[in-house]
């Protein structure tokens, strides 16, 4: 392994690495290369969009972001009122999130979508390049460029009408109830009385016997 | 200890959780025995594919593969995922849509899937009830297509 110099780990695109499928203890890891890396990414190829408009907000999801904290400005923003010199508020949402945080990036334009009614979406699918930059401050301060293939998604949330016949369009869904902005990921305890019907036995295979051991 | 928030991918087996935080309700501090039920039972058509963490990854693709490549039936096929599961479905769509050269497309829809856990007292002398918990998560259905010729 050079302890100097710049290495650069470039994967062919027509073959692209599935990072998420990797076992964690991968050899593919910098960080288990012996010595103690410190990272800084950048993103070498930002998400390209077909026609956006100019009132547009986008919103950046990482691993560790908070989905309150991002709903949060991002919801304000929508909802503004004109103000009384004309402006309107942002109508376009892009929510963009790369890798693990794909999952919650569904979730936020979910809960958009469920607290904002009428919304027109488009999801759009690709690999994305991203460039990482490790440093070892003990060896003589070498550094590493790695260009990592990761997957990742772009959701374009809309009060204008879009395109129906692009691919990843989803027409505004029905009028449901809205559930309390308080409950992120919708988790409620409600104390009903289960029965023990015949049809929910079946829907657990995988449970244990609750009532087998006499105490 | 499992926080009753941690997310979906975390504990595929039931565990005991002893609930003594109050988001909403006040809960007697019982040890619970979490089981979750299954997702509602979709109907599944010839070409819908249901991608899971259990199954290989290799396994899972070969078979979108082989699907795609049928002579008979329509030529498309629709990865659907829930929670972790997204992340593979959308590692097998680009996958597929790397090795057809760019001849292949993508369509991807997201939608909100309600889970239903069961809690149930550990003790059965406890005056615990059994419990219902709902629970939102996120799902991804991806249909892989090979376009029309204009």
């Amino acid at each position: 392994i050079p302890s100097s110099g710049t290495t650069h780990l470039d994967e062919p695109l027509s073959r692209p690495p599935v990072w998420t499928t990797l076992p964690p203890s991968s050899t593919l890891k910098p960080g288990r290369t012996g010595f103690k890396k410190v990272c800084t990414t950048g993103e070498a190829s930002p998400c390209p969009f077909p026609g956006l408009g100019t009132g547009i907000l986008e919103m950046r999801v990482k691993e560790g972001s908070k989905i309150r904290n991002l709903l949060g400005f991002a919801m304000a923003r929508m909802q503004e009122q004109v103000k009384p010199d004309g402006q309107v508020g942002v109508t376009q949402v892009l929510f963009t999130g790369l890798d693990r945080a794909i999952t919650k990036t569904i979730t936020c334009a979910e809960i958009m979508k469920r607290q904002v009614q009428g919304l027109h979406q488009l999801s759009k699918l690709q690999y994305t390049t991203v460039r990482e930059v490790w440093e070892n401050k003990e060896d003589g301060r070498s550094r590493m460029t790695i260009h990592r293939t990761v997957p990742s998604i772009c959701i374009l949330l809309s009060k204008d009408p879009l395109d129906p016949t692009e691919p990843g369009y989803q027409h505004p869904a029905d009028v449901r109830s809205v559930s309390d902005p308080r409950d992120i990921k919708g988790e409620r305890v409600v104390c009903r009385k289960r029965t023990l019907s015949p049809c929910s036995q079946s829907k657990q295979p995988n449970a244990k016997k609750a009532h087998s051991a006499i105490h | 200890m499992a926080e009753p928030r941690s997310p979906v991918s975390v504990a595929q087996n039931p565990s005991g959780v002893s609930l003594t935080e109050t988001p909403v309700v006040e809960m007697d501090p019982v040890e619970y025995t979490l089981r979750k039920r299954l997702p509602r039972k979709l109907p599944k058509r010839r070409n819908d594919v249901y991608v899971n963490m259990k199954t290989d990854f290799k396994a899972q693709l070969s078979r979108c593969q082989k699907l795609l490549d049928s002579s008979t039936g329509p030529r498309e096929i629709c990865i659907h995922g829930l929670g972790l599961a997204i992340n593979r479905a959308i590692n097998i769509a680009l996958q597929l849509q790397a090795s057809s050269q760019g001849a292949l497309q993508l369509a991807a829809n997201t939608s909100t899937v309600e889970l239903v856990d069961d809690l149930e007292p550990e003790d059965p002398d406890e005056a615990g009830e059994p419990l219902t918990r709902t629970r939102n998560n996120s799902a991804i259905h991806i249909k892989v297509f090979y376009p029309d010729p204009q």
